[in-house]
């Protein structure tokens, strides 16, 4: 009786407390698993221009790119320009997260233009075009337009492939990187919920469809992958991951990963690259359970689109190397990446080479913001140059070599 | 000589990756009617936007043109603006020097203030001097009663945030809080 009475009191007394004195504020989302010890920490995210900005008020010429090649602007004014897809007539369409277009960069007599030819969607981030059809994912959905090329002033309704992929509209890496496998189906990322979250069913995974809407599961314990191409040569899938953020500077490792058979488990949330405990989740499994990746690529550097090079203008030594774009770091109070990167590979798919490719974006790895642009994706052209899209601006470059 | 300062300037403007002020300055005629000399603005319910981050007002403006900020006077306004134009806009205003609060904040909140603006993460993404920064706008200064009403919005849901992260943080405010943070941020200067 007394004990009954005395939690109703303290019951009573706790509502009224939390009533005079409310909670504190939660932090913002990107701070989710920020250590005690971190909490004086001033490191943020970057947000883009939303309205872009001009090549001309920007210091482009401070990009580098090895003896031969040149670099140069290719097209701007589509702002959060991120993942590329070439069509079969040459248009260029380009896919945003923070905005809801997608993009078409077309020729017409000599003069290279710019515009909306997709809106209103929800985070259109991944694009693959193949035999007249361009597809889409948005966060919920992967969509085909077909025949868009010829009717870019008044695109086609799409058509579902799968939706619903997205049920509970929360915070979360559930933006889609999208490429097309050598099996004809779509292969997608559903990323974690959040920094460090135990995710749920479909959650941190690369994921398939078929053109019916068959689901499958390639890869599991992948936090955050937004950035995947087949390996020419062997026909395998590699993917670039982003790891967790707050446990410092140099810890732990974004990741490229090689998928040699279908159902890898690549760690998360129990274990970062390949070899280190998480602090919390760690407790629960082995890294010994794991698969490894191919590649540490630096801690916090945020690696977005990759592709295998497979054009006919770069020296021959290029040939089946990857570029991958770094669109980080932030996490890290001396700031690296903000590169293109180079990644070289023997016959049997081990790298033997990793080293920057184009640099110039990062202007003072101490500053806030380090860095005037940031390369978002890769995108081999038909004529094997290579297009490398910086969503901060809004800006498409081209490497090209020779002439 | 006047060659080298006039380089020196160009230089800075580089840095800052700034859009053509003098471009906006052309263009914000309509602006300043309601936002106030140089954007200094002497109407409670109308935000100052000198000195604001110049990416926060091209953000701010984006926004009013997709419809995710909403405002009857504002919307208008923002529709037919071009990214560049509102870039040039944003360039302008960046650069224009804040007036001195007029607004004197009560005694027990210049205490209070601080320890609030602490407590519910304001100077996390503010700043710690609540100046602003990239796409955060300044807080400090800014109109006493377009503070309370932005604040009540965030709380209610009904002012869009670019990620979420401002309606997040509004929800634990009472609003005896929101009193507290209006009072003591309208009266804050700093340079």
């Amino acid at each position: 009786m007394r004990a009954a009475l005395a939690a109703a009191v303290l019951g009573a007394f706790t509502i009224a407390q939390a009533q005079d004195k409310p909670a504190a504020s939660p932090p913002p989302s990107w701070q989710q698993g920020k250590p005690a010890a971190m909490q004086e920490s001033t490191l943020h995210p970057f947000a883009i221009e939303m309205t872009g900005k001009a090549a001309k008020d920007l210091p482009v010429d401070k990009l580098k790119v090895p003896a031969g090649f040149k670099v140069e602007v290719w097209a701007e004014g589509m702002p959060g320009a991120r993942s590329m897809a070439q069509g079969d007539k040459g248009t260029l369409f380009v896919g945003t997260r923070q905005l809801s277009d997608v993009y078409a960069v077309t020729e017409k007599g000599g003069k290279r233009e710019a515009k909306v030819v997709l809106k209103d969607l929800d985070a259109p981030n991944g694009l693959v075009f193949n035999k007249g059809t361009l597809f889409v994912a948005e966060r919920g959905r992967i969509t085909r337009y077909d025949g868009i090329e010829n009717n870019l002033d008044n695109p086609p309704q799409p058509k579902v492939i799968v939706d619903n992929l997205d049920p509970n509209k929360q915070p979360g890496h559930f933006w889609k990187f999208l490429t097309l496998g050598p099996d004809g189906k779509l292969y997608f990322n559903i990323g974690a919920p959040g920094n460090i979250v135990m995710p749920t069913y479909m959650e941190a995974s690369v994921m398939r469809v078929d053109m019916k809407g068959t689901l499958e599961t390639v890869a599991l314990g992948v936090r955050n992958s937004v950035g995947m191409d087949f390996n020419p040569k062997t026909k395998e899938l590699w993917f670039t991951n982003h790891a967790r953020d707050w446990l410092g500077d140099d810890s732990p490792n974004d990741t490229l990963h090689r998928v040699s058979r279908k159902g890898m488990h690549f760690g998360y949330p129990y274990c970062h690259q390949g070899d280190t405990p998480d602090p919390e989740f760690g407790k629960h499994r082995s890294c010994k359970e794991f698969d490894k990746p191919a590649l540490k690529l630096g801690a916090h550097i945020a690696p977005i689109g990759m592709r295998f090079y497979n054009g006919k203008m770069f020296p021959a030594e290029y040939q089946n190397n990857i570029f991958i774009a770094m669109r980080g770091s932030w996490n890290r109070t001396v700031k690296q990446g903000y590169n293109v990167m180079r990644v070289v590979l023997d016959d049997s798919g081990k790298v033997t080479k990793y080293e920057p490719f184009l640099t110039g974006f990062l202007l003072d790895a101490k500053s806030d913001p380090p860095m005037w642009g940031r390369p978002n994706d890769v995108m081999v052209m038909k004529d094997g140059s290579l297009l490398v899209s910086d969503d901060q601006n809004g800006i498409i470059y081209r490497v090209s070599y020779g002439k | 000589m006047r060659l080298g300062v006039c380089a020196a300037a160009l230089a800075l403007a580089g840095a800052a990756a700034a859009a053509d002020p003098q471009a906006g300055k052309s263009k914000a005629a309509a602006c300043v009617a309601c936002h106030g000399e140089a954007g200094n603005s002497t109407n409670p319910a109308v935000p100052s936007l000198a000195g604001q981050p110049e990416k926060f007002i091209a953000t701010a403006l984006f926004m009013f043109r997709a419809g995710s900020r909403q405002d009857a006077q504002m919307t208008p306004m923002a529709k037919p603006l071009s990214n560049t134009e509102m870039n040039d806009l944003a360039a302008y205003f960046a650069a224009q020097k804040t007036a001195a609060p007029r607004h004197q904040t009560k005694p027990e909140n210049a205490a209070a203030g601080p320890e609030a603006a602490k407590k519910f993460n304001c100077t996390q993404c503010h700043g710690p001097r609540l100046l602003g920064q990239q796409q955060m706008p300044r807080l400090a200064g800014q109109h006493y009663e377009y503070l309370r009403a932005q604040l009540a919005a965030f709380k209610a849901g009904k002012r869009a945030d670019l990620d979420g992260n401002m309606t997040a943080a509004a929800q634990a405010l009472s609003d005896k809080d929101i009193e507290v943070l209006a009072d003591y941020l309208a009266g804050l200067g700093g340079e």
